[in-house]
C-alpha cells in the first residue's frame, strides 16, 4: 500500500509543517498517524484495525525503554543541580586571579569559565546573561574591545552543548544507534581543542594589538593576604610552604596574629590552609594514581581478577563453557577468552544494561593482549617526575597570594572539576556505563550543593558514611574498592541526612531542588515526546518509500564523500538558524545516517562534525540567539552590530574547526579507537 | 469567565500529575546509585534493575508530557510563527490541533489502550531478565499520559479560541523556568555591584523571552533602564 507519491508528498508536508511552528513533536504524530493510517488502508479490514495504531504504540513503547535515552533526564538534572550548585562568580574571580598576568586576562577568563560552566550546565541562554552580568562589566570597565568581550561571551556561552556530558551528544547516538560512550570519547578533543583555538585567538589580537585589552592596575587585582599568612613566608620566594607545615606541627609559630576577622589565628585554621595547601598535591597523586590503577590492575590480564570492582564469583575462564549460565561476567577482564563468551553469553541480565555491550568490544589492545601497554612504565615514571617537578617548583614559588589564589580555585572550581572529571572518566574508560555514571554524577551534584550550603553537617556525616561505606564494603573488598565505597557512602550520608534534616529549615534548599526536578521533568518530556513523534514518522516515511527516494536521489547527484561531507553540514548549519539543536538532531540526522555508509563516513565522526557545525550556527549572524542575550543584559551602549561583529571570528574559527576535523578525522577518532578499538 | 476557568482546572491537573510525576528523577537517581554500590562494591546486583530503571524513566517523560504542554515547553519552530499576530498564532494553532495533534494523541490513546489490555490480560512480565517483572502496569501509562495529553491539548484548543475572541493570548500560570538559575546565582555573588545584579535579576525573564524571538528586550525596558543608569551617574 505504499505510494512514493505520498513519501514525497509527507517531505513537503513536513517541511512546511514545521516551519507552522506548532509543537514539533505533536506535529510529526500527527503526519506519521495520517499518512501511516493511508499506508496501511486495507478495505478488507474494519477502521480501527488499521495497523498504525501498532506502529505508533510500538515506537512510543520503544522510546519508553530506549536505554540510551535513559541517560537524558539524569545528565539533565545533573545539571541542573550544578548549575544551582557552583557559583560562578565566584569561579571567575578565582580563575581571574589565576590568569590575571595572562594577556586579556579577563577575555581569557570569561572563555574559560564558560567552557567549563558550560560543560556543567549546557543551557545557552543562562550562561551568556550569567557571563553577561559578571564578566561584561569588568572588561568594559577595564576598557577592553567590545567586539573581544562580547565574542568571549557568545562563543563560550554554546561550548556547552557540544564538550560532554552534554545531552545534544546523547540524543544523536540515540538517533543514529551509536555508543554514548564512543561519542564522548569522540567529542573530547575537538571540543578542547576548539576551546583552544578560540583561546589562541583571544590571545593572538590581544598579543598583536594590546591596545584591545589594556592590562588591569595593579591594586585590581591585587590579592590580600591575612597577616598571620604574611609572617608564615620563608625564604627569597617568600614561599608559605614550609611555614604552614610548620605551623602544623608547632602551633606557636602562628601565636600572637590574627586571622582576617580578628579573631586569634586558630589550630583549625591552620589545619583548614594546610588542606588547602594539600590540594594540588592531592589531585595530581590521584590523577596518576587512577592511571596506574586503570592500566595496571584493572585491565591487567585475567589472573588478577579479584582485584577490579565487578568482577564477580568465577574467573571467566569457568564462565566460558556454561552457556545461560547466569553470572554476572564482566566485559572489561574478558580478554583472550571474549569471543568464547560472546558465543557462549547467556542473555544479558538487567544487571548488564546493553549499553555495555558496546563497551564488551572495549577490551583494547592493551588489555586484549593482556598486558599493559609497551613502554608504559617509562612515560608514567617520566611524567610523575616531571609533574612532582612541577609541584615543587609550584610550592617552592608560593608566597601568601599564590597561595591564597589556590584556596579560591580550591574552594570554587576544583569540586565540580573534579566531579566532571570523574563521571566522564569512568565512562570513558568504561569501567560503568553512561547511565550509572550520570546518576552517580547527580548524586554528587547534589552533594556539592550540599556542601556549599551546609558545609559542616556534610561533612559530619560524610565521615559516617565513609565509615559506613568500607564497612559494608569490607567483606568483599579489596584496596581501591573500599576507597570507592567509602566515597560513594559519604557522597550518600553526606547528601542525604544533612537534606532531610534542613529540608523544613531552607527554602531555598526546597527551592533549587524542586527548581531542578520540574526542569528536568521539562526538558526530558520535551526531548523524548519529540523523538516518539520523530520515530513514528519516520517509520512511516520509509514506509512509503520515502527514505530510500531520498536515498536514490542523493545517490544519483554522483557526490563524492567530500561533496556529500559538505552538503550535509552546509543543510545542518542552515537548518542551525532557525531551528533548535532538539529538531535537528531528532528529525533531520535521521535523513542523513542511513546514506553516511554509502559515503564511508564514520556517523561517530559526523556526529562529532555535526556538534561542532551547530555551534557555527548558534554563533551567526544575525539569528544568533546568545547575541541577543547578551545585548539584553549589557549596557546600552553596546550595539548588536558589535556583538554581531565580535562572533564573526569564532563563527570563522569553528569552520576551521570543521575542516580540520575532516582532514584530519584521527583526531575525532583516536580517542574512541584508542579506548576501546574498532 | 467559565472557560477561564476551566482552562486553569485542566492546567492545574496537568501541572500537578506532572509535578508529582517529575519526583522520579530522585528515585531514579538513587535507585541507580545505590545498585551503582550494590553491584560494584557488594557483588550483588539486583536484577529487576534495568527493568525498573527503564520503568522510571518511561513514567517520568511520559507523565510529564501534559505538564510540558501546560507549559508551551514543547520545543517549535517559530520563526515564522513569532511575527504573526497574536489572533493569527491562535487560528494557525487551533487548526493545528484539530489536524495533527487529535489525530495523533487519539490514535496514541486508543492504540495504548489496546496494547495495555492485552499486557494486561496475559499478566506480561519483561523479558530483559529470565524472570523479570511485570510490565502491564508501565504499559497502562501509555493510555494515561495520553489522555492527560490530550486532556491538556482541549485546554490548549479553548486557549486558542479565547485568543481569537479577545486578541491577547490569556495568561498561563507561572511556573520555574530555566532562566531561573539567573536568580539563584546572582543572590549569591560577592563581585557583582548591587544595582547591576539587581537589574539583571528583574530583565532577566523579559530578556530571555525577547531572545528567543530573536529581538532585543522591549525598547522601554531598555530605556528605563538607560534613564536610571543615567540617574546614578549624576548622583
Amino acid at each position: 500500500m505504499s505510494d512514493p507519491a505520498l513519501g514525497l508528498t509527507m517531505l513537503g508536508l513536513i517541511v512546511v509543517a514545521i516551519m507552522m511552528g506548532f509543537p514539533t513533536a505533536f506535529t510529526l504524530m500527527g503526519l506519521g498517524m495520517i499518512f501511516g493510517y493511508l499506508a496501511f488502508l486495507d478495505p478488507g479490514q474494519h477502521w480501527w484495525n488499521n495497523r498504525i495504531f501498532d506502529l505508533i504504540v510500538q515506537r512510543t513503547y520503544g522510546v519508553m525503554t530506549n536505554d540510551t535515552l535513559l541517560s537524558v533526564p539524569l545528565f539533565v538534572f545533573m545539571g541542573y543541580i550544578m548549575e544551582r550548585a557552583a557559583l560562578v562568580d565566584r569561579m571567575f574571580h578565582a580563575v581571574q586571579l589565576a590568569f590575571r598576568r595572562v594577556p586579556a586576562s579577563l577575555a581569557v577568563t570569561t572563555m574559560l569559565v564558560c567552557a567549563f560552566w558550560g560543560i556543567a550546565s549546557g543551557i545557552v541562554g543562562a550562561v551568556v546573561i550569567l557571563m553577561g552580568v559578571i564578566a561584561m562589566r569588568p572588561m568594559l570597565n577595564a576598557g577592553y574591545d567590545v567586539r573581544l568581550a562580547s565574542g568571549a561571551i557568545t562563543a563560550g556561552g554554546t561550548l556547552g552543548i557540544l564538550i560532554p556530558p552534554s545531552v545534544m551528544l546523547i540524543v544523536y547516538a540515540a538517533v543514529a544507534g551509536q555508543s554514548i560512550v564512543k561519542l564522548y570519547a569522540a567529542a573530547m578533543l575537538p571540543g578542547f581543542f576548539l576551546t583552544f583555538l578560540y583561546l589562541v585567538y583571544i590571545l593572538g589580537w590581544a598579543m598583536i594589538n594590546p591596545k584591545i585589552a589594556p592590562k588591569l592596575s595593579e591594586e585590581q587585582y591585587r590579592v590580600a593576604v591575612p597577616d598571620w599568612l604574611r609572617r608564615l613566608e620563608r625564604g627569597r620566594a617568600r614561599s608559605v610552604f614550609l611555614g604552614i607545615v610548620a605551623a602544623m606541627f608547632r602551633p606557636g609559630v602562628t601565636r600572637g596574629s590574627a586571622s582576617s576577622d580578628g579573631n586569634r589565628v586558630r589550630y583549625g585554621l591552620v589545619i583548614q590552609n594546610f588542606l588547602a595547601l594539600m590540594v594540588p598535591l592531592a589531585l595530581t597523586a590521584g590523577t596518576f594514581a587512577a592511571t596506574w590503577w586503570y592500566v595496571v590492575i584493572y585491565n591487567a590480564p585475567s589472573a588478577q581478577v579479584e582485584s577490579a570492582p565487578v568482577a564477580v564469583a568465577p574467573t571467566p575462564q569457568t564462565v566460558a563453557p556454561q552457556a545461560g549460565s547466569p553470572v554476572e561476567e564482566k566485559p572489561q577482564e574478558l580478554g583472550e577468552v571474549e569471543s568464547e563468551i560472546k558465543s557462549a553469553e547467556p542473555p544479558r541480565g538487567a544487571d548488564a544494561p546493553p549499553e555495555e555491550m558496546t563497551i564488551a568490544g572495549e577490551p583494547s589492545a592493551q588489555s586484549a593482549a593482556g598486558k599493559v601497554p609497551a613502554h608504559f612504565y617509562d612515560w608514567f615514571w617520566g611524567l610523575a617526575a616531571a609533574s612532582a617537578l612541577l609541584l615543587a617548583y609550584y610550592y617552592r614559588r608560593m608566597d601568601g597570594e599564590q597561595f591564597e589564589i589556590l584556596k579560591e580555585l580550591s574552594a570554587s572550581v576544583v569540586p565540580l572539576g573534579v566531579l566532571t572529571v570523574v563521571v566522564l572518566a569512568v565512562i570513558l574508560f568504561g569501567i560503568c556505563t553512561a547511565t550509572e555514571s550520570a546518576a552517580v554524577g547527580a548524586l554528587g551534584a547534589l552533594y556539592l550543593a550540599v556542601i556549599a550550603k551546609f558545609p559542616r553537617q556534610a561533612y559530619t556525616w560524610s565521615v559516617f558514611g565513609v565509615i559506613g561505606g568500607v564497612a559494608l564494603g569490607w567483606a568483599h573488598a579489596d584496596f581501591v574498592e573500599l576507597i570507592v565505597s567509602g566515597s560513594l557512602g559519604a557522597t550518600f550520608a553526606g547528601t542525604v541526612i544533612p537534606i532531610l534534616q534542613n529540608l523544613k529549615s531552607s527554602p531555598e534548599l526546597r527551592q533549587n531542588i524542586k527548581e531542578s526536578t520540574f526542569l528536568t521533568a521539562k526538558t526530558t518530556a520535551m526531548v523524548c515526546w519529540l523523538f516518539i513523534g520523530s520515530a513514528l514518522f519516520s517509520a512511516v516515511f520509509a514506509l512509503h518509500g520515502g527514505q530510500s527516494l531520498i536515498e536514490r536521489w542523493v545517490l544519483s547527484m554522483n557526490l563524492s564523500p567530500l561533496g556529500f561531507q559538505f552538503l550535509a553540514q552546509l543543510i545542518i548549519f542552515l537548518l542551525g538558524w532557525p531551528l533548535e539543536w532538539t529538531e535537528i538532531i531528532v528529525i533531520f540526522c535521521p535523513i542523513f545516517i542511513p546514506l553516511l555508509s554509502h559515503f564511508q563516513i564514520d556517523p561517530i565522526l559526523f556526529g562529532t562534525m555535526v556538534a561542532v557545525n551547530l555551534q557555527a550556527a548558534f554563533l551567526s549572524p544575525p539569528v544568533a540567539m546568545s547575541a541577543f542575550y547578551l545585548k539584553g543584559v549589557s549596557p546600552p551602549h553596546v550595539t548588536l552590530n558589535q556583538i554581531f561583529a565580535g562572533m564573526m571570528p569564532y563563527m570563522l574559527i569553528v569552520c576551521l574547526c570543521l575542516a580540520f576535523m575532516y582532514i584530519w578525522p584521527g583526531m575525532t577518532l583516536w580517542l574512541p579507537e584508542f579506548l576501546y578499538g574498532n | 469567565m467559565n472557560a477561564q476557568r476551566l482552562v486553569h482546572g485542566i492546567d492545574q491537573i496537568s501541572y500537578w500529575s506532572g509535578k508529582a510525576f517529575a519526583w522520579l528523577i530522585v528515585v531514579l537517581t538513587f535507585v541507580v546509585s545505590i545498585e551503582v554500590f550494590k553491584r560494584y562494591i557488594l557483588n550483588a546486583p539486583t536484577a529487576w534493575i534495568f527493568d525498573f530503571s527503564n520503568m522510571l524513566y518511561g513514567t517520568l517523560f511520559m507523565m510529564c508530557g501534559a505538564y510540558t504542554l501546560a507549559l508551551s515547553a514543547h520545543v517549535r519552530a517559530d520563526f515564522v510563527y513569532i511575527y504573526l499576530k497574536p489572533r493569527g498564532q491562535a487560528a494557525l494553532d487551533l487548526a493545528l490541533y484539530f489536524l495533527f495533534f487529535i489525530p495523533g494523541i487519539v490514535g496514541l490513546i486508543y492504540a495504548g489502550y489496546g496494547y495495555a489490555a492485552d499486557s494486561w490480560r496475559i499478566g506480561e512480565h519483561s523479558n530483559i531478565t529470565a524472570e523479570g517483572p511485570p510490565i502491564y502496569h508501565f504499559k497502562t501509562v501509555i493510555p494515561i499520559a495520553g489522555a492527560l495529553v490530550l486532556l491538556q491539548g482541549f485546554a490548549e484548543i479553548v486557549r486558542c479560541i479565547e485568543c481569537l475572541r479577545t486578541g491577547a493570548w490569556p495568561a498561563r500560570l507561572a511556573d520555574v523556568e530555566e532562566i531561573d538559575v539567573i536568580d539563584t546565582q546572582l543572590s549569591h555573588s560577592e563581585y557583582v555591584d548591587e544595582e547591576s545584579r539587581r537589574t539583571a535579576m528583574q530583565t532577566a525573564h523579559a530578556v530571555d523571552e525577547a531572545a528567543r524571538h530573536r529581538s532585543v528586550m522591549e525598547e522601554s525596558v531598555v530605556h528605563e533602564r538607560a534613564i536610571r543608569e543615567d540617574e546614578q551617574k549624576k548622583s
